[in-house]
């Protein structure tokens, strides 16, 4: 089981990122707990129910999603998956540098400090060589994600209002579009492409086959099961700000949750969110990084494995570093508004999450290349309604922001 | 949704009929895999998969999806840039 874990986890706690904890916390100092305590949960039983699909057809056919869908389907579909990624991708990377530097930003810490210790880690975590060592340094940094468990519990949220908030209640209220916009962005603070790109190719990088299925849906639920808890704990330390925090989310933006936090509920509370939005950061640079190498890589045709060498993976690796590397250009910016980033990133990743998801289940269905292991009838239904979901709240928002902005709704 | 579930149950059905026959000899397959040595593994997995054969409806649907994201992602980016003024 120990040598199974892994990309499960590592996708789901990758995708516990920095814009996502900050969606999460914007959903908890906005609206309280009610109705996101539960949906938070809800978003990522629909997450298992995508990697368990990503990490099944990996092991049946031992190829990365990239490289399938160009396959199987025609270059046209496969670039326009990997396009699709790239820019996410590239938007969501942002928002993680954004994410590291606001959590320095509270140690005094500037951009140039943030931009070093992602591209670092770049470099230093696939310089080993082996798929293994790479997965297991980023497994033991993403554990670390539990530091926002750890912040809910220093904010001392009252017990008994938790639990009442799984009933769905209170139904947030105010503005719709920006209702529609936090729930857009928890969306897609909770399932996007890469997530898909990256858990079908480490799975198929890391060797597994049919056999190891079983233990690829444990690993695939273990890490469902703590990400929803470490992203309701952002929600929950988020929430301490609700009574305090009149400005509405844009108002966090300058001094950043960690320093909100710190005022309302002690220094401790605020580093340690400070230091789990550096790791959520730190993490999520790695695995995005990664999902982008494997994309670029499977499309091009070449050597696309952290078990080749540099020399004979110069693509997969040098599109590894060069993603990171535009990414942190961009935060070096003066007066980038990064809040609106962050949400942003994640709303665009929703928008563009179907396309992924119906290439998914579609590879899942495929007989021909999944034999007895294809999709069952139930799997589909969810699926289904799944994109269904995530396409009608991305869709909602976009149009609606869309309408606002050349006036032809009023808000 | 229409589209995804048309796109879906064509994959499906396209490449049952003919893959029924094919399940004794994927089973056999997915044995061999699992005994390969790592060398092995890796030259199995560079022979390309056949291409599937998609309907013209599912064809159509999957353009109708990716044009709608598209148009989507453009209102989204638009807003996104508007805002920052």
């Amino acid at each position: 089981m120990w040598l199974l874990v892994g990309p499960g986890i590592l996708a789901m706690l990758g995708e516990n990122d920095g814009p996502s904890m900050i969606a999460y916390a914007a959903d908890g100092a906005q609206y309280g707990l009610g109705f996101f305590v539960p949906f938070i949960p809800l978003l990522f039983a629909m997450a298992y129910v995508c990697q368990e699909m990503c990490m099944r057809v990996g092991a049946v056919t031992h190829r990365g999603y990239g490289e399938l869908v160009l396959q199987r389907y025609g270059s046209v579909w496969g670039w326009f998956a990997a396009g699709d990624l790239t820019l996410t991708n590239l938007v969501t990377l942002v928002a993680e540098f954004v994410s590291i530097r606001v959590g320095l930003a509270y140690f005094h810490l500037g951009s140039v400090v943030a931009v070093a210790l992602g591209l670092v880690l770049v470099v230093f975590t696939f310089s080993s060589g082996r798929y293994w060592r790479w997965e297991r340094i980023v497994l033991g940094m993403a554990l670390f994600n539990g530091l926002f468990l750890v912040a809910a519990i220093l904010v001392k949220p009252h017990v008994g209002a938790i639990a009442s908030s799984f009933d769905f209640s209170p139904f947030p209220g105010g503005s719709f579009n920006t209702l529609l916009l936090l729930i857009a962005s928890t969306i897609g603070a909770t399932v996007t492409p890469w997530m898909i790109f990256f858990q079908q190719g480490a799975s198929a990088d890391k060797g597994m086959t049919p056999r190891d299925i079983r233990h690829g849906r444990y690993d695939t639920a273990v890490g469902a099961v703590l990400a929803a808890i470490f992203g309701v704990g952002a929600l929950i330390a988020g929430a301490a700000l609700l009574t305090h925090g009149g400005a509405g989310i844009q108002g966090f933006a300058g001094a950043g949750f960690p320093e909100a936090l710190k005022h309302i509920a002690g220094s401790a509370a605020g580093t340690v969110f400070a230091l789990g939005l550096v790791e959520a950061g730190a993490v999520a640079i790695l695995t995005i990084s990664a999902s982008t190498a494997y994309a670029a890589a499977e499309c091009v045709g070449v050597a696309h494995s952290f078990n080749t060498s540099p020399r004979e993976a110069a693509l997969f690796y040098a599109a590894n570093v060069g993603v990171a590397l535009i990414a942190a250009v961009v935060i070096l910016i003066p007066g980038a508004p990064l809040l609106s980033i962050a949400l942003n990133a994640n709303v665009l990743a929703t928008v563009l999450l179907p396309v992924s998801l119906v290439f998914m289940v579609m590879l899942a269905n495929d007989k021909g290349l999944m034999g007895g292991w294809a999709n069952k009838r139930s799997t589909n239904v969810i699926g289904i309604s799944v994109i269904a979901f995530v396409g009608l709240c991305g869709a909602a928002y976009g149009i609606d922001a869309f309408l606002q902005t050349i006036h032809l709704i009023g808000s | 949704v229409k589209d995804a579930t048309h796109a879906v149950n064509d994959a499906h059905q396209s490449s049952s009929i003919r893959e029924q026959d094919l399940q004794p000899q994927e089973r056999f397959e997915d044995e061999l895999i699992m005994h390969l040595e790592r060398d092995q593994f890796v030259a199995e997995t560079a022979r390309p998969v056949p291409r599937a054969a998609l309907s013209g409806r599912a064809t159509a649907g999957l353009w109708a999806l990716r044009i709608f994201v598209v148009l989507v992602s453009l209102m989204v980016v638009y807003t996104f840039i508007d805002q920052l003024h």
